[in-house]
């Protein structure tokens, strides 16, 4: 508990201390990045379906919001839920017939799901197409959500966003929910039997994930003001979000928050020292840690901290 | 066996953790230098392009800072003579093509490296949010690249784009066919559009589209298609079907060579082709498909057959080719080294720093056409911050090389037309 | 521009058969993932890496020893095939037992990093076999198809050919067989299975080496040239079911024609929206994909 509370001092203190723009943005893409992992934890980590398409609910919270802003002048506060909620729908659209795949049919699926959103998205003029949409610059204001000259606001809000998600991750992990989720993770059909429905369960935990994950995507359309199917939809940030999660330990409650703190700081230090170079050495690191890591502790960090400390989370 | 590596990764990942959140810029403060920011794609798909950049932007600074026997102004002393003598220093940064790191980048090497001036970035989505950024801040952007026609649209009061952008050489395209049907007596009837779908591609055929009802001729086929594809079958196939008079592609050079060999596989002979650029001016390009892709017309911002009347070029072609491993001066590099000549230009005649003095120098730039190795009448910026000193000229690949050949004035060789068919070649 | 678009009858003869030519070649870089799947459920995402190396392979051959692709053939195949089998030596004979999801990222990460050392040693220029013994096109049906694609494909149905007599006939491929049926009854029956999955991936990874060489002939390289053909690749494992080395033949094919005629009928942008759409149509009605085990 006490470092817990450390944790969230240091949290909500850090923009005073480190002012720097670029420090701020780093940590503020720590916490999106995080809360997508996190999400995606739930449904992957918990409940045992590995999604390597969940880019689209990001797409979809992102382009939703948007649309309905530079389209008919919607505030996004209210382009927010709008996006949860058509991510939530999709979700079950998607997750109906697929859940019905094991293992790496569900995946690869997952992929083929993505790449078709993906393809519909670049050639649908109505929402920009290849050339995607640009929200247009307004004064600082919360009300607009655009804060163009501080990254304060911007800061608490995706710091308020994460923590929101984690919370709800906590409850799961504690309650009947979550129970039943590793159950079907362990065996679904044990768990059919002992009377848990299978799918209705898998569907909940795919609405959640896709949710939170959707509201990360209006956060980053409001961060940047820019988005296109290749930033939001794309395969790579899928496999990111997997990644993230597995290095620090999937399934467990801090394991993403460990694994993007790790990560993305790692791949900006590589990038920023060597990708100015154009030989690909950030890559090159960045590559080998993902599979050193994946064979010597597949546990992720988080795994590796409880053995040695024996206590932690649970 | 399990503490050691344990250990070691974990302080291997405090150190790397506390290594980034510390990456602070060195102390330069000593020496009064300018300091410019370039953004380019150095990995991923598009990462010669970025190497094509740096490779030519270190030729351009090392021509400022240490002189060199070229006819230049620039060149005739070592650093800026404005800035008693203070020398350029240039931030490589990679986007790795993503518009949200060429923000947060832009931003990085605006508040953390201090630079002074941004250069970049070639994809049109990263100079997108990389620009919003230096308008923000109020640093100078100039753009040498991208072709989007909206970012001269914003509004914005730093941003520069020294090249000619999608509606400039669309335009000179369909200008090219109906002054071709006059001076052979022949008429064009329908096009055809072939694009891939990222940006580029979609800006690209939108024009076009626009362009070709505008002039009058029927679009017979409109293509997109996923860049990188594994094959090009299906498409050539369509566009065998539509038979149109002219075909228009805009493509990356994976998909020009691409197209290339699918066409001579499937039997595929279009009478005409007018090329978007890209992919038609790698030096990639020309070096392999030259001959197969003979009679292909490209727009092209630069060129090198210009050589005669220019003779700036070869020189800067040959110092190129010493870095580039023997690739010559082409599209990319040629238009990243006038982009930055023009900013260097600008910050000497600010003769100072400060960011609202090189944006006054930038808007009151007025670049002669004999300094500059583009075809163009020089380098002067409307309001909006485009180059109205544009000129596009058309290119075509003859006996494996390009030759300019349009607007007729400049051109040193006539348009072979048709495409000979693939039957009656070899 | 309507949505639908009916093709002459020449460019549906050709679309159908450079459809099926370029499906072989799919097909055998599947055919390599499936078997290394079927004998220890390890998906290589590094798949298209492994693809692109062997190019670099034939390239590199052509560039510096003349060597035409054709010939080159053995060679990519051996290189992969060693590849293959320090993959498995170095890297996931550790993962065996472990998560999924480390088996995943295992061979992600390698993915990763063999883009990476490929650009770091390449530049990302692309690469060409400009003059190849075979190339330009070939009319059969009355159409024209690349002669490349013809003869790769051909190559392709062999290597399919043997690998099935391989797997059927001999005593070391029935032994392989046996291991991915049941490792621990073939453990039991004195196979040495640490032998047989090291000579899976060994093999698997020279199909694609087989693959590689005629790919190259006629498709450029260069460091992310293995990623779109290896998605493919994936949903074709997927789609004739995962340990099924016919499945990915007929996936294969199919694929390849779904591709082009989806292409054709419909829209070249919405190719792959074919190809993605039909792998989650059949896997819908048959979860364990075409031919699948399970």
């Amino acid at each position: 508990m006490v470092a817990l509370g450390i944790l969230l001092l240091a949290a909500v203190v850090f923009p005073w201390v480190f002012r720097l723009p670029y420090h701020r943005d780093l940590v503020i893409r720590i916490f999106l990045y995080a809360m997508l992992a996190q999400a995606w934890n739930i449904l992957a980590g918990y409940c045992g379906q590995i999604s390597l398409g969940h880019a689209v609910f990001f797409g979809t919270g992102a382009y939703t919001s948007t649309v309905l802003q530079v389209t008919w002048g919607v505030n996004p506060w209210l382009g927010l839920p709008a996006g949860i909620a058509t991510a939530v729908a999709l979700s079950l659209v998607i997750g109906y017939p697929c859940f019905r795949l094991r293992g790496h049919y569900f995946a690869i699926a997952t992929i083929a799901v993505g790449e078709i959103v993906q393809t519909l998205a670049i050639n649908w003029e109505f929402i920009g197409g290849a050339r995607g949409l640009t929200i247009p610059f307004q004064k600082d204001s919360l009300l607009a959500f655009q804060f163009a000259t501080s990254k304060y606001p911007y800061y608490y809000i995706m710091l308020a966003l994460l923590a929101i998600c984690m919370l709800v991750s906590w409850r799961i992990e504690r309650t009947r929910l979550g129970y039943y989720f590793r159950a079907i993770r362990e065996d679904p059909e044990a768990a059919q039997s002992v009377g848990i429905s299978v799918t209705k369960y898998k569907l909940v935990a795919m609405a959640i994930s896709a949710g939170v994950v959707a509201a990360g995507g209006t956060f980053y359309a409001q961060y940047v003001l820019y988005l296109d199917p290749d930033s939001v939809l794309p395969l790579s940030l899928s496999i990111l979000v997997c990644l993230l999660a597995v290095v620090g330990g999937v399934g467990t409650l801090w394991g993403p928050l460990v694994g993007a703190a790790l990560l993305i700081p790692l791949s900006e230090f590589t990038r920023i020292q060597f990708g100015g170079t154009g030989r690909a050495v950030d890559l090159l690191i960045y590559g080998a840690l993902m599979t050193i890591v994946a064979v010597f502790q597949p546990a992720g960090l988080v795994g590796m901290f409880r053995r040695r400390l024996g206590h932690w989370g649970r | 066996m399990r503490k050691g590596p344990c250990m070691r990764r974990i302080g291997l990942s405090v150190v790397a953790m506390l290594m980034a959140l510390a990456v602070a810029p060195a102390a330069f403060a000593q020496a009064r230098e300018v300091v410019i920011g370039v953004l380019y794609p150095m990995t991923g798909p598009s990462a010669q392009i970025g190497i094509d950049a740096r490779n030519i932007i270190n030729v351009a600074v090392d021509i400022v800072n240490n002189g060199a026997n070229i006819n230049l102004p620039l060149a005739k002393s070592k650093g800026l003579p404005r800035l008693g003598g203070a020398k350029v220093r240039v931030v490589f940064v990679d986007h790795q093509g993503s518009a949200a790191l060429g923000q947060s980048e832009a931003e990085r090497l605006i508040t953390q490296e201090k630079v002074h001036a941004l250069l970049g970035a070639y994809q049109s989505a990263v100079t997108t949010t990389a620009s919003q950024v230096a308008e923000r801040m109020g640093i100078p952007f100039v753009n040498a690249d991208s072709s989007s026609p909206a970012l001269t649209e914003r509004g914005f009061k730093w941003f520069f784009r020294t090249s000619p952008h999608d509606g400039h050489f669309s335009q000179v395209m369909f200008e090219f066919m109906q002054d071709f049907e006059k001076k052979r007596s022949i008429k064009f009837k329908s096009v055809a559009i072939l694009n891939e779908d990222t940006t580029f591609g979609a800006d690209s055929s939108k024009v076009q589209e626009e362009l070709a009802k505008k002039y009058g001729y029927e679009v017979v086929a409109k293509i997109p298609f996923r860049t990188g594809t594994t094959s090009l079958d299906a498409e050539v196939g369509r566009l065998k079907d539509a038979n149109a008079d002219v075909l228009l592609p805009s493509l990356y050079t994976s998909d020009a060579i691409l197209l290339t060999r699918t066409a001579r596989n499937l039997d595929y002979n279009p009478k005409l082709i007018i090329a978007q650029d890209a992919g038609y001016t790698d030096p990639k390009f020309v070096t392999e498909m030259g001959k197969q892709a003979e009679a292909a017309l490209t727009r092209a911002p630069f060129a090198l057959d210009l050589a005669a009347r220019k003779p700036l070029i070869p020189v800067v072609d040959e110092m190129f080719k010493k870095v580039s491993g023997g690739r010559d001066l082409a599209d990319v590099s040629a238009r990243a080294f006038t982009g930055f000549m023009t900013l260097v230009d600008a910050i000497n005649r600010a003769g100072s720093t400060d960011p609202a003095a090189i944006q006054k120098a930038l808007r009151e730039s007025n670049i002669p056409a004999d300094q500059l190795i583009m075809p163009w009448t020089g380098v002067k910026f409307d309001e909006k911050g485009q180059n109205i000193g544009v000129r596009a000229i058309l290119q075509q690949l003859q006996g494996g090389s390009y030759q300019t050949v349009y607007p007729f004035e400049l051109a040193a060789k006539d348009v072979v037309y048709p495409i000979p068919a693939w039957s009656q070649r070899r | 521009m309507s949505m639908f678009h009916i093709p002459s009858s020449e460019m549906l003869i050709q679309g159908i058969l450079s459809g099926i030519l370029m499906g072989c070649l799919y097909a055998l870089i599947a055919a390599g993932l499936s078997l290394i799947f079927g004998l220890m459920e390890i998906v290589n995402f590094a798949h298209g890496e492994f693809l692109m190396l062997g190019m670099y392979t034939t390239f590199w051959m052509y560039a510096l020893f003349h060597l035409d692709p054709l010939l080159s053939v053995p060679i990519s195949a051996a290189a992969l095939f060693l590849l293959g089998w320090l993959t498995y030596k170095s890297i996931i004979r550790r993962i065996l037992g472990g998560p999924m999801l480390a088996q995943i990222f295992a061979t992600f990460g390698l993915g990763i990093f063999l883009r990476a050392a490929a650009q770091f040693l390449w530049t990302p220029d692309f690469r060409q076999i400009s003059d190849p013994w075979v190339q330009g096109p070939v009319r059969i049906l009355g159409v024209s198809v690349g002669k490349p694609q013809l003869v790769a494909s051909v190559a392709c149905l062999l290597a399919f050919g043997f690998l099935y007599w391989f797997i059927t006939k001999t005593e070391t491929g029935m032994a392989l067989e046996a291991t991915a049926q049941d490792r621990q009854a073939a453990a039991l029956m004195g196979i040495n299975t640490e032998r047989m999955l090291t000579l899976g991936w060994g093999i698997g990874s020279a199909c694609v080496g087989v693959a590689a060489a005629f790919l190259a002939s006629f498709f450029y390289v260069f460091p992310y040239v293995g990623s779109l053909f290896a998605l493919i690749a994936f949903v074709t494992v997927a789609l004739g079911g995962f340990g099924s080395i016919p499945g990915s033949l007929v996936a294969g094919v199919i694929i390849g024609v779904i591709e082009v005629l989806g292409g054709i009928l419909i829209a070249p942008a919405f190719k792959y929206v074919a190809v993605f759409g039909l792998y989650l149509v059949v896997v819908l009605v048959r979860p364990q994909g075409l031919f699948g085990k399970f």
